[in-house]
């Protein structure tokens, strides 16, 4: 048995997941890249006596690594363990795609070039002569079109026979004046005893002299560093005199491009011009019809992830509250059946009810983007995006935000750009999600006549989305101050989607939210679960106990059971604790009952409904109860409703949205500002309000 | 001239782009480098993002980014 590594590389959309699906007796194994959250995706196979293993990296434009995924492929391709490259292009645009091979050739790894889609190239009449192409370039070329699967299993062989000759057969050079400067560079680099490849020692180089940090990192404890610091500064200066260039990267540039010309010349019978692409753009990118066509499908692709998405949710709810109720009977009583059945349970429930929402949005996402629709999306937006510090992608996050903030915060990894990511990610809690929505209808019941109800709640809506909007331009001001935003995005060609591909990506998200979030909010939520029963007072429990069965009337007993919960609440850690900070609430008018209520909206924004029905001793209720908007309207002012408003409008999201933020996003610095920040910002608010109210007389 | 002097349609090969890193590499990914074929497909009606196509690949860049690229029709 021999075991092959191999890596999957090319540049996004190239077709390399369409690869990886076709290779027949492949099986895919999901993780993510150690310590960060790029998915890693990995096939194993087995041909003959060999065992085959092909990590696919993340799509990269260049070994100029700028976002997070990119980082990782570079990363893998320099310093991980394996034997082949197996270098995906797209044989529509294969100039362009051949660059990134050059780059990868520098290294002189045994290499397999897939120039993929040749059906799409050849339904438009173009051709590319492979035998021309492998002689030129070094290394076997294999033509395949993953949709139709030809050619695909020859990957494999072309590999194990590339694995066996071991050495890269390439001979690409670069002009004569730069080889010379790689020569003499190369020569010092080998001086040091750690390093006796010289494939390696030229690789090196000429990263270096294309100013690579990375690699310079890699250099900077080898011992002849000075001496190598120094004939490299002088290569540079002669190179961009000799050149009569700006830097290294630009003539290596130039070079490249100029040899993947001449080479696409040599070897492609260039296709008649292309249409259908033009015709769809004119329709979708149309100055005047683009922009409703573009709300059109976001309202479609909302209606069907919440609507839809809705009816396995309660379906799911059902099920998990009936499986707790029936382990209840069984489990032998105490606190274990409670923790099980009160906690967990519920908690995981929870997750399993956002599964449906996160599947079809992502399903949607997916469809947008592999049809190449995203990109015309961002071009729309982005003029008007760009205003707010954000980027016209953050568009489809932040609408979902309006339905559920798990899934939005999962969506906003179509934005490639890492601060254009976070920015995003920042300000999403002020898109109302829907749970908040029975909090506003039962405090506009309370607080506001019927006629009116519509527009409070609209001004809501749109309040937090404004709000959000500033925030983004405030948090990109000052966080990220004169830092560039460069915004230079590919716009693929429209192509139709594969089943295979959209079902595996749903597959793949599917389980990473499970695990990753699931851990996450399983915890959060007990915790809250344990803050809210414990610790149990004996005394008050006999107490209650006793005055229900000797209640008389129904009514009266049922009264006596609320108030049992009431006090039970108000006396456990959940109670105390919204006790502790009742102060930090007063000034805006709190009393601890809304404080605790504002506290376990943590746990999910509608749980603040039932908490206050429980703390007013109504309870069960819903945000329609007539009770409780009476009880609401005896104890708080209007003032305070307002101001309680606006906390759920900005405090922190569920624990549920705040532990898929702190998955997504690793940095501990970025997670604290994440967690303080709103809460900060709420209060500020509201205490601006109340006292603006209180001025006006309310 | 400028990709933001073109009009819609038109197409020059790329003389000179300026443009600080990473934006540059970027952009030269994405086969936007000197003598290739640039042709501007579509801007929006703000002329803040615009549409260019160079041999075979559509890009999307913005107002600051189409400024740097200088093309000879
Ligand atoms: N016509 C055609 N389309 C393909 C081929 N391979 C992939 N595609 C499509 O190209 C798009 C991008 O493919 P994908 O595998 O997601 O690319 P990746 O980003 O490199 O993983 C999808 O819409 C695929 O269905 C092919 O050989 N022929």
């Amino acid at each position: 048995m021999k075991q092959i590594r191999a890596v999957m590389v090319g540049q996004p959309n190239v077709g390399k997941s369409s690869i990886i699906n076709a290779i027949s007796g492949a099986r895919l194994h999901v993780g993510n890249f150690a310590g960060v959250t790029v998915e890693k995706k990995e096939v194993t196979l087995q041909r003959g006596e060999n065992d085959i293993d092909i990590v696919d990296l993340p799509g990269i434009y260049s070994l100029k690594a700028y976002t997070p995924e990119e980082h990782v492929a570079k990363r893998y391709l320099i310093e991980g363990q394996y034997d082949v490259i197996i270098n995906v292009v797209d044989a529509n645009i294969l100039q362009r795609n051949l660059i990134l091979t050059l780059q990868l050739l520098d290294m002189r790894r045994p290499m397999v070039l897939v120039v993929n889609m040749v059906d799409e190239l050849e339904e438009k009449g173009g051709k590319i002569d492979a035998d021309m192409l492998s002689t030129l370039l070094g290394i076997p070329v294999i033509l395949t079109s993953a949709k139709e699967k030809r050619g695909v299993d020859e990957v494999v062989e072309k590999l194990i026979e590339v694995y066996k000759q071991k050495e890269c057969a390439c001979k690409l050079f670069y002009n004569e004046k730069i080889e010379d400067e790689i020569e003499k560079l190369s020569h010092i680099l080998l001086k040091s005893p750690h390093f006796n490849d010289p494939n390696l020692a030229r690789f090196y180089v000429i990263r270096l002299l294309e100013n690579d940090e990375e690699i310079y990192k890699i250099v900077h404890d080898l011992p002849i560093f000075l001496e190598l610091h120094e004939a490299l500064g002088e290569s540079i200066k002669r190179l961009k005199l000799e050149f009569d260039a700006d830097s290294v990267s630009d003539i290596f540039a130039d070079e490249r491009n100029a040899i993947a010309r001449s080479i696409v010349m040599q070897v492609m019978i260039q296709p008649q011009k292309e249409t259908l692409t033009d015709k769809i753009d004119k329709i979708l990118i149309h100055p005047i019809l683009g922009l409703p066509i573009f709300l059109f499908f976001m309202w479609a692709l909302f209606q069907i992830t919440f609507e839809v998405g809705s009816i396995p949710m309660d379906y799911i709810d059902e099920t998990v509250s009936n499986f707790a109720s029936w382990l209840r009977t069984i489990l032998p009583a105490g606190d274990l059946n409670s923790v099980i059945t009160d906690g967990v349970i519920p908690a995981v429930g929870a997750i399993l009810m956002f599964l449906p929402n996160i599947l079809i949005l992502f399903l949607g996402i997916n469809l947008l983007e592999q049809t190449g629709y995203m990109a015309r999306a961002a071009f729309l937006l982005d003029g008007f995006m760009k205003k707010f510090g954000l980027q016209g992608k953050a568009f489809i996050p932040l609408v979902s935000g309006f339905g559920c903030t798990v899934p939005a915060y999962m969506a906003a990894r179509t934005l490639k750009n890492p601060k254009d990511r976070l920015i995003t990610m920042l300000i999403l809690g002020f898109m109302n999600c829907s749970a908040r929505l029975p909090v506003y209808v039962l405090f506009i019941a309370a607080f506001f006549p019927t006629t009116s109800a519509g527009n409070v709640l609209f001004t809501i809506y749109v309040g937090g989305a404004i709000l959000g909007l500033i925030v983004a331009k405030i948090l990109r001001a000052i966080l990220f101050k004169g830092e560039p935003e460069p915004f230079v995005m590919e716009m693929p060609p429209y192509r139709f989607p594969s089943i295979k591909v959209l079902a595996m990506e749903l597959w793949i998200k599917a389980k990473l939210f499970i695990k990753k979030a699931g851990t996450f909010i399983a915890g959060a939520a007990m915790i809250i679960w344990f803050l809210s029963s414990y610790p149990v007072n004996e005394e008050l429990q006999a107490q209650y106990q006793q005055k229900i069965e000797q209640a008389s009337s129904k009514t009266q007993k049922v009264a006596l059971m609320n108030e049992f919960a009431a006090k039970n609440l108000e006396h456990s850690y959940l109670g105390q604790i919204g006790k502790v900070i009742e102060p930090i609430f007063a000034p805006i008018g709190f009393d601890w009952r809304l404080s605790v209520a504002t506290l376990s909206g943590l746990a999910a924004k509608e749980v603040v409904v039932s908490t206050l029905a429980t703390l007013y001793a109504v309870g069960e209720a819903n945000e329609k109860s007539d009770t409780l908007i009476n009880k609401l309207r005896e104890n708080i002012d209007f003032k305070t409703a307002i101001a309680l408003i606006i906390i759920i409008m900005i405090y922190s999201p569920c624990v549920a949205a705040m532990s898929t933020f702190y998955a997504e996003v690793p940095q501990w610095a970025w997670r604290a500002f994440y967690t303080i920040y709103p809460n900060v910002l709420a209060w500020l608010a509201a205490f601006g309000v109340y006292h603006l109210l209180e001025l006006l007389g309310y | 001239m400028k990709v933001t002097q073109m009009k819609i349609g038109q197409s020059g090969i790329i003389k000179k782009i300026t443009a600080p890193e990473p934006i540059k590499s970027r952009l030269f990914a994405m086969g936007v480098a000197k003598n290739n074929r640039l042709t501007l497909l579509d801007h929006t009606i703000k002329k803040q993002t615009w549409e260019i196509e160079v041999e075979g690949t559509r890009i999307a860049l913005r107002k600051e980014e189409a400024e740097g690229i200088e093309v000879e029709p």
